[in-house]
C-alpha cells in the first residue's frame, strides 16, 4: 500500500496505462510542459513525448474532435478539457459526435476515448468555473460518464475508462485533488456501470455522488450517533447508472435520498427518484429526498458558495426528514 | 489537358459524370417519395471532389459535407450501400438509422461527417495526428462550404492542425450560398477559407469549381506539400449552387437569371467537349459510360427499395462497440 493523492492517482493511472499501450495519447490545455493545473499529468511528456503528450491551443471544439478522429482512426486518445464548465463549450462535439458518431456512421466504428475534466465548487471559482456538470451529459444516449469519489476509486476507474471502447466522460473534482488515501501498490481496475457501497446501513440510503460521497459519510458518523444507520451507495458510474443497486438498497432501508452537487432542477435526484417510483415504488417508507446545489448560480462570495452546495448538515437534515425524525 | 494520361482524363471525367448522375438520381427518387429525409442537392459542385479524392491514397482519411453526398463513391462505398442509406434501408452504410449525411465507411477512409456542419474539422485532425504517429505520409481531407468557414470549429481545427502541424487538406467548395445567405454580402473576403490560411501560417489556392483540371492540378500541388511536409493546406474552389439549399427550396432570395448561368456554365459538358475535341475519348465510349454508370444507379436504387428497414435492434447494436 501507498500513501497516493487524487491528483497522483489519476497520474499514475495514465503513467501505467500509457507504458502498456503505445496508442493511448494524451492532449489538451496546459497538459503537456506544465502537468496539468492540478499536475495530474505531470511528467508525463518527460516519459512519453511530445507526440504521445501534447499541449494544445484554447480550442475545445477542436481538442474533442480531434479525440474522436484519433480514437476512430486507431489511437485512444485521452483528452483533458480543463474545467468541466468548459465542456460546454464544446457540448455539441461531446453531446452529439463523440457520444453518438458510431451510431451515425456504422459498426466498423469504435470511439474509445476518454475526456478527463476537473469539476465542482473550489471557494471563489465562481458560476463558470464551479459546476458539476454530469446532467447535462446524461440525457445524451451513448455516453458513459464517470464521476469518482476518492483516490482509490479514481485510479482503478480511470484505467477501465481508458481501456474502454467506448467514449467516457469522466469527472474529477477539483476539491478531491489534494484528498489522500492509501492504494494498493499492485495494478488493478474498477469495472464501470457498478455501483459501490461506501457504507452499509440499514435506516436509510443515500446515494451520492462525486464530492457528495465524502459528505454524506460524514453525516452518516453525526446520524449513528442518534440511532440512524445510513446506507451511502456510490454510484461511481453515473451513466449508466447501476439502478439494481440502488433498488436493493432501497429494499433493505425502504428511505432513500439522493446527494448531488448539480442544481436541483433536472439533476440526478430528479431521474434517480423517478426510476424508484416506477421500479421500487412499495418499497418506500417515505418520500424520496433531495439534496443538490440550490437553484441559483454559484456566488464567487465564498459563504455564499457554501451556501448554495449541499453541506453536511444538510445530507443530515434530509435524512432526518426522510426519516420522520 | 495534352500533358494528362488520357487513362487519367477518362478516370477524371468518370469520377466527375458518376457524381452527376447519383446527385440527379438523388433528386429524382426525393421527388418519388423515396427519400425519408431532405436532401441538399450538389449538382453543379461536383468537380471539386471529382479531382481531389482521385488523389486519395491507402490510408488517407476524408470527411465530405452535406452536398455531393455520393461522392463517397470514389472512395469505394458502392452506389448501393449509398443509396440504401439515403433510403433509410438495413443494407446502407449506417444500417439506415443516420441518413444522407452519413454515406462512408472508415475501412476505405471514411471519417463520416456531422450534420452541424463544420463541428467535424477536428475529426479529420485527430485523424491526421493518427496519420503523423504513424509515419505514412497519409493525409486527412476535411472538405466544407463557404457558409460553414464562418463557424467556430472550423477555426478552432484549422488553429490545431496548425499548431500541431498535422498533414490536413482543408478544401472549401465556395457554392455562394449558405441556404439564403449569400457569401458574397455575408463573408468578410472573396475567398473566405484562402484569404484566412494565410493566418493559420498555412499554403492555399484558389481554383474554379467546374474546372476539374485546374482543381487537379492545385491539389496535386497541395496534397504532394502536405505529405512532404507533414503540414496542412487550403483549397478553395468557387462556383454558384445550381439548386436550392433543400430540394424544394424555391430560390426566392436570388436572381434565377444568374442562377441560370452558372449552369449554363457546366464544367461536365465542357470537359466532355474538350475530351472529344482532342480526342481523348470518343462519342460511343462516352455513351457507353453513361450507360454503366446509369445502370449501376438504377441497381443501387432497386437493391435500396427492395432491402428491409432498420429495427430497433439495429439502433441497439450501433450504439456502443464491445467490450474486450
Amino acid at each position: 500500500m501507498a500513501m497516493k493523492t487524487y491528483a497522483q492517482a489519476v497520474n499514475d493511472a495514465l503513467r501505467e496505462e500509457m507504458r502498456q499501450d503505445k496508442n493511448i495519447v494524451l492532449f489538451g490545455e496546459d497538459v503537456a510542459k506544465h502537468g496539468g493545473i492540478f499536475q495530474a499529468t505531470k511528467g508525463l511528456q518527460e516519459e512519453f513525448g511530445g507526440d504521445r503528450v501534447k499541449d494544445a491551443p484554447i480550442a475545445e471544439t477542436a481538442i474533442v474532435g480531434a479525440a474522436i478522429g484519433a480514437a476512430a482512426t486507431g489511437l485512444r486518445p485521452v483528452a483533458e478539457i480543463m474545467y468541466g464548465d468548459f465542456l460546454l463549450v464544446a457540448y455539441h462535439e461531446i453531446y452529439h459526435m463523440m457520444a453518438k458518431w458510431r451510431f451515425m456512421h456504422g459498426e466498423e466504428f469504435k470511439i474509445p476515448m476518454v475526456i478527463r475534466s476537473a469539476q465542482g465548487s473550489s471557494f471563489g471559482a465562481a458560476c463558470e468555473h464551479s459546476n458539476c456538470v454530469e446532467p447535462l451529459f446524461i440525457h445524451s444516449p451513448g455516453l458513459t460518464i464517470i464521476s469518482p469519489s476518492n483516490v482509490y476509486d479514481v485510479k482503478g476507474l480511470l484505467k477501465s475508462a481508458i481501456r474502454s471502447n467506448n467514449p467516457v466522460l469522466f469527472l474529477e473534482h477539483k476539491q478531491l485533488y489534494k484528498s489522500k488515501m492509501e492504494i494498493p501498490d499492485e495494478e488493478y481496475t474498477l469495472p464501470i456501470g457498478v455501483a459501490d457501497v461506501k457504507r452499509q446501513g440499514s435506516d436509510c440510503t443515500v446515494v451520492a455522488i462525486g464530492l457528495m460521497v465524502g459528505r454524506s459519510l460524514e453525516a452518516a458518523e453525526i446520524l449513528a450517533k442518534e440511532g440512524i444507520e445510513l446506507e451511502v451507495i456510490d454510484p461511481r458510474t453515473i451513466a449508466p447508472m447501476d439502478y439494481q443497486a440502488i433498488y436493493d438498497s432501497v429494499a433493505k432501508t425502504h428511505r432513500l435520498v439522493v446527494a448531488e452537487e448539480s442544481n436541483l432542477t433536472g439533476g440526478l435526484g430528479a431521474e434517480i427518484s423517478a426510476r424508484v417510483m416506477e421500479n421500487a415504488f412499495f418499497e418506500l417508507d417515505a418520500p424520496v429526498g433531495r439534496v443538490a446545489a440550490l437553484d441559483v448560480p454559484i456566488p464567487y462570495n465564498v459563504e455564499l458558495e457554501i451556501q448554495v452546495v449541499p453541506s453536511v448538515e444538510k445530507i443530515v437534515a434530509a435524512v432526518k426528514t426522510a426519516c420522520n425524525k | 489537358m495534352m500533358n494528362y494520361e488520357p487513362a487519367l482524363l477518362k478516370k477524371l471525367y468518370r469520377n466527375y459524370l458518376a457524381l452527376r448522375e447519383a446527385e440527379k438520381v438523388m433528386v429524382d427518387i426525393y421527388y418519388t417519395g423515396k427519400v425519408p429525409g431532405h436532401i441538399h442537392s450538389g449538382e453543379g459542385e461536383e468537380a471539386t471532389l471529382a479531382a481531389v479524392l482521385e488523389l486519395m491514397r491507402q490510408g488517407d482519411y476524408f470527411s465530405g459535407h452535406h452536398r455531393v453526398l455520393a461522392s463517397t463513391y470514389l472512395t469505394g462505398v458502392p452506389f448501393r450501400e449509398i443509396f440504401a442509406e439515403i433510403m433509410g434501408k438495413r443494407t446502407g452504410t449506417a444500417r439506415g438509422v443516420s441518413g444522407c449525411n452519413h454515406t462512408c465507411d472508415l475501412r476505405k477512409g471514411g471519417l463520416g461527417t456531422s450534420s452541424s456542419l463544420g463541428s467535424d474539422t477536428g475529426i479529420a485532425v485527430g485523424a491526421a495526428l493518427t496519420c503523423k504517429l504513424r509515419g505514412d505520409k497519409s493525409l486527412a481531407i476535411k472538405e466544407y462550404g463557404d457558409a460553414t468557414s464562418s463557424r467556430g470549429p472550423v477555426h478552432e481545427g484549422m488553429v490545431l492542425a496548425a499548431s500541431w502541424q498535422l498533414p490536413v487538406f482543408f478544401v472549401s467548395t465556395y457554392n455562394t450560398f449558405g441556404i439564403s445567405g449569400d457569401s458574397r454580402e455575408l463573408l468578410p473576403t472573396a475567398h473566405p477559407t484562402a484569404d484566412r490560411a494565410k493566418g493559420y501560417g498555412m499554403p492555399s489556392e484558389v481554383a474554379q469549381g467546374n474546372d476539374i483540371l485546374e482543381i487537379y492540378e492545385k491539389a496535386s500541388k497541395l496534397m504532394d506539400y502536405i505529405r512532404e511536409t507533414g503540414k496542412p493546406a487550403v483549397l478553395e474552389t468557387v462556383n454558384y449552387r445550381w439548386r436550392g439549399h433543400f430540394e424544394g427550396d424555391q430560390c426566392a432570395y436570388r436572381d434565377e437569371a444568374e442562377a441560370e448561368a452558372a449552369r449554363k456554365n457546366d464544367g461536365l459538358a465542357k470537359f466532355e467537349k474538350e475530351l472529344l475535341a482532342k480526342k481523348v475519348m470518343t462519342k460511343k465510349e462516352i455513351e457507353a459510360m453513361k450507360k454503366e454508370i446509369a445502370d449501376e444507379l438504377d441497381d443501387a436504387v432497386k437493391f435500396g427499395e427492395e432491402s428491409p428497414a432498420p429495427t430497433m435492434e439495429d439502433v441497439r447494436v450501433m450504439m456502443l462497440a464491445e467490450e474486450n
